[in-house]
């Protein structure tokens, strides 16, 4: 897609994702079906930053890590210091960010599975530590509770409270359509250009002057700060914290959503994260068929498509037009990818 | 402290590690052939433990018997995975892990709906202790250390002695160059697969009689599993058993001094500690 | 003198790859790398480009240091290579992939970045403008839309030196450029590499095919088991019975 209409792309899809945003509460009142929209937007958020450091090649496994610390920062600063939730919201995911800094540059310093296995060793040894240590603080095995949600808003007219859902949903709107925003501009900026290229070859990168792990690790930092935001808000809409919301499970589902939907492109997430929110409410009642289905789901498109959901309009057009978009004409599925 | 406390524990802990072990070659093999990281190992650990629970517990089949059944089976559901998913695969780990997830959950799930969701209990197989000054150990666990040693050892002579075994190491050098000097890629990979999950499930017939059997029971081995090559190296043999003894024995000694919880973080740290000063594991290839 | 390898030597474990190879390169000109089969050329490629740390010895671009530096610090300061095997950015398009090498030293600015403010612009146009003008250099203008992995092999490589040329390196270092290229693509390739010489470029190329290694190339280098035998003009290079005697004998083991 020639860069000049690359930016429009993005904001296209940034106004649809928008215009569905604020569409939900105009369409629904029900409690249940806002919590829904809320999760989802919290999953998004976090699909979408795991999304932008696995375009660099790095597979984290810790990115729910990151969250969990955001949180437990977020809760303690509200709970034990006194701080405002509008004052931790920005303070909790830096704080993520900046933890992020010395586990990125370890991990950096190995490749390939290697990367995983390292990354999922600091999702268990951080998730051990919610459980087990500084039980005082973190609330050891029955976790950490009482934490109260965002604070009144004074705002003209009154105070705006949090604790409904659709003041919680929107709240999660914004956070997610602030967060989208910047990293919808990054993608279609020279960063995401760069980040794609060392994907797709770490050493030719290099060779033609990126500095590849100043990049990786910004990736890794970035999305830890926005997997912080996710956080704050989890702490402060569910109220309780547990080391198992931020241990394999929940971590191995955003890493499936995220792939299924391709890692390749911006969009990948939604596409993913949207296709197994449908299936989760469609498969509700039935548990164990439910697990069942995403893993059949998984394997058949992790084989048929291996670039994820997001690349099949591009691989539809690439067979009926055999590659002869022009420079300026690319039909929309070739353009898709960054 | 007195000196038979100790081996005791280190006892313990090997005991359990030399299970472990198996589990670890197992992924290792099939790492070190295809290059795949199969995250669903572990339901082939549980498969194993299944098998024993239906043959031996339920079927009333001599244990003997039963073990070898259950690798038999398990390795053949190994060599079906291989050909029906992961020979697409091959080489792209990415995408294999996430397909490997999904397979785990197919099993996990399936396994819930046919077994249900409660541990089911196996008797055991051999009774007694055997006393040796002051350390005590059970015939149950000695049986299952020396079953453990054996498929160890066999799968030592049969990569290095058998043709196919040969092959196998060939593969895992170089794929390509060993396609070039004649060795089926296709046949050494399913049989490489099947091997794997073979020993997977070893271990988990092994362990039934001892823990209980329950369709999640492979969380936890695969976890050891991948502390064990990480720190004995990714795809080395002897690395496994390096990595296996030596976790074996932090472990083993950690519960003398600390909480459960406290031992669990020991392997991730030294996962932490090998991966930052010598990223390749002990005994792994460069 | 634009490039200067001083008693360069590289061992992997129990192999010399590479033993006290002394080098220069003087700008603008065409200096060929040759030698048979396991000569170590490659390796030299990878010592001065950073890809592989020097063992022993030491490297100087411009008259700086450049043994210790990282490849992506050595690009930024004016060197750039292609690989044996063509690599490119395959799933990006034609455009994309220069677009990538244009970026160089393009690494502050991240909240420019966000802002878009006008000097983000201003610098995003230049880079479009230097990757249009780069593919136009290679003929590859028409492309500019086309999968980087859908392309001929011929294009591919044409594609590899306009990412080479967008790094704006003064030092192109090309590796067997034309290698399984026709009769008639070789010709042109060859005129092309030529007119990068009158625009002030210096090469240093690595290549089998010796009719165009001599009529190609200003000063030739050559390096048999790791070490430097000869080096000087084509002509004299031709003549040096050193060099006949290291092919020859190259081919004696081979039959």
């Amino acid at each position: 897609m020639p860069p000049e209409l690359r930016r429009v792309h993005g904001w296209i899809g940034f106004g649809l994702l928008l215009a569905a945003g604020v569409a939900v509460p105009l369409l629904t009142n029900d409690s249940y079906h806002l919590d829904v929209a809320t999760v989802t937007l919290r999953s998004l958020l976090l699909t979408m930053g795991l999304r932008y450091v696995m375009s660099t090649g790095q597979l984290n496994m810790a990115h729910v890590s990151f969250m969990g610390i955001a949180a437990y920062a977020s809760a303690l600063l509200v709970t034990r210091a006194g701080w405002s939730f509008w004052a931790a919201l920005p303070v909790a995911p830096l704080l993520a960010a900046l933890a992020a800094v010395p586990v990125g540059r370890v991990a950096l310093r190995v490749s390939g599975p290697y990367y995983f296995l390292i990354s999922f060793a600091f999702l268990e040894v951080l998730r051990l530590v919610f459980n087990n240590f500084f039980v005082d603080y973190l609330g050891g095995p029955s976790g950490l509770v009482e934490i109260p949600p965002p604070h009144p808003l004074p705002l003209t007219g009154g105070a705006v409270t949090f604790t409904s859902k659709l003041a919680q949903y929107w709240l999660m709107l914004v956070l997610f359509l602030a967060s989208a925003a910047v990293l919808i501009r990054l993608e279609f900026s020279r960063f995401g250009l760069v980040n794609g290229a060392i994907r797709q070859g770490e050493l030719l990168a290099e060779t033609l002057g990126v500095n590849v792990a100043r990049y990786k690790l910004g990736a890794f930092v970035l999305a830890a700060f926005f997997a912080g935001v996710a956080g704050v808000f989890f702490a402060h809409s569910q109220r309780v914290l547990h080391s198992s919301d931020f241990g394999l499970e929940p971590m191995v589902l955003l890493v499936a959503f995220t792939v299924m939907g391709g890692v390749g492109s911006v969009w990948g997430p939604v596409v993913g994260t949207l296709v197994l929110a449908v299936a989760s409410e469609l498969l509700r009642e039935l548990h164990h068929y439910e697990i069942l289905v995403y893993g059949l789901v998984l394997m058949v498109v992790m084989l048929f498509f291996p670039d994820g959901l997001v690349a099949l309009p591009g691989r539809v057009a690439r067979r009926f037009g055999r590659g002869r978009a022009k420079d300026g004409a690319s039909t929309l599925g070739a353009g898709l990818a960054p | 402290m007195p000196i038979e406390l100790l081996i005791q524990a280190l006892l313990n802990g090997f005991g359990l590690a030399v299970v472990y072990v198996l589990v670890a070659l197992g992924l290792t093999l099939i790492f070190s052939i295809l290059e795949v990281i199969n995250f669903a190992h572990g339901e082939f650990y549980m498969l194993g433990g299944f098998a024993a629970y239906y043959l031996f517990a339920v079927g009333g089949l001599n244990y003997f018997a039963t073990l070898v059944l259950a690798v038999l089976l398990v390795g053949l559901a190994g060599v079906l995975a291989e050909r029906l998913v992961f020979r697409h695969l091959r080489g792209k780990t990415l995408n294999a892990f996430i397909v490997s997830l999904g397979l785990l959950w197919v099993l996990q799930a399936t396994a819930q709906l046919s077994f249900g969701v409660l541990d089911k209990s196996v008797p055991s197989a051999v009774s007694g202790i055997v006393r040796v000054g002051g350390v005590i150990v059970s015939r149950e666990r000695l049986f299952v250390i020396l079953t453990a040693v054996a498929l160890i050892s066999g799968l030592y002579l049969f990569l290095k002695f058998t043709r196919t075994g040969q092959a196998m190491r060939a593969m895992a050098q170089d794929a390509d160059a060993a396609a070039l000097q004649g060795v089926n890629i296709e046949l050494v990979s399913a049989l490489g697969f099947g091997i794997g999950c073979a020993l997977a499930g070893a271990a988990g017939a092994l362990l039934a009689p001892i823990f209980a059997v329950s369709p999640t029971m492979g969380a936890l081995p695969v976890v050891k599993a991948f502390i064990i090559i990480i720190v004995g190296g990714m795809g080395s043999l002897p690395g496994a058993v390096l990595g296996g003894l030596l976790l074996g024995a932090v472990e083993g000694v950690g519960t003398l001094f600390m909480s459960s919880a406290a031992v669990n973080i020991l392997g991730f740290l030294m996962v932490i500690a090998i991966l930052l000063l010598r990223p390749r594991g002990l005994l792994g290839a460069a | 003198m634009l490039l200067e390898l001083r008693d360069v030597g590289k061992r992997f474990g129990g192999l010399q790859a590479v033993a006290a190879v002394s080098m220069t390169v003087t700008a603008g000109t065409i200096h060929g790398l040759i030698g048979p089969n396991g000569a170590g050329k490659s390796t030299v490629f990878n010592l001065i480009t950073g890809v592989l740390p020097l063992t022993s010895g030491e490297i100087r671009f411009k008259g700086e240091r450049i043994s210790t530096l990282r490849p992506s610090e050595i690009c930024r300061r004016g060197i750039a290579r292609t690989f044996q095997a063509t690599t490119l950015f395959r799933e990006f398009t034609v455009l994309d992939n220069v677009m990538a090498a244009s970026h160089l030293g393009a690494e502050r600015g991240f909240v420019r970045t966000l802002l878009a403010t006008t000097a983000y612009r201003v610098r995003e146009a230049a880079a479009l403008a230097r990757a249009r003008d780069v593919l136009g250099a290679v003929r590859l203008l028409d492309a500019a839309g086309l999968r980087a992995g859908a392309l001929p092999h011929r294009d591919q490589r044409a594609l590899s030196l306009a990412m080479v040329l967008a790094t704006g390196a003064d030092l192109v270092i090309l590796d067997e450029p034309l290698a399984g290229l026709t009769t008639q693509e070789s010709e042109d390739a060859m005129t092309a590499l030529r007119a990068l010489r009158a625009g002030g470029k210096t090469i240093l190329l690595v290549e089998h095919d010796m009719r165009a290694v001599m009529g190609l190339c200003d000063v030739i280098t050559v390096l048999d088991h790791g070490v430097r035998i000869a080096e000087g003009m084509p002509r004299d290079i031709q003549a040096n019975p050193a060099v006949i005697e290291a092919y020859l004998g190259a081919e004696d083991t081979r039959a």
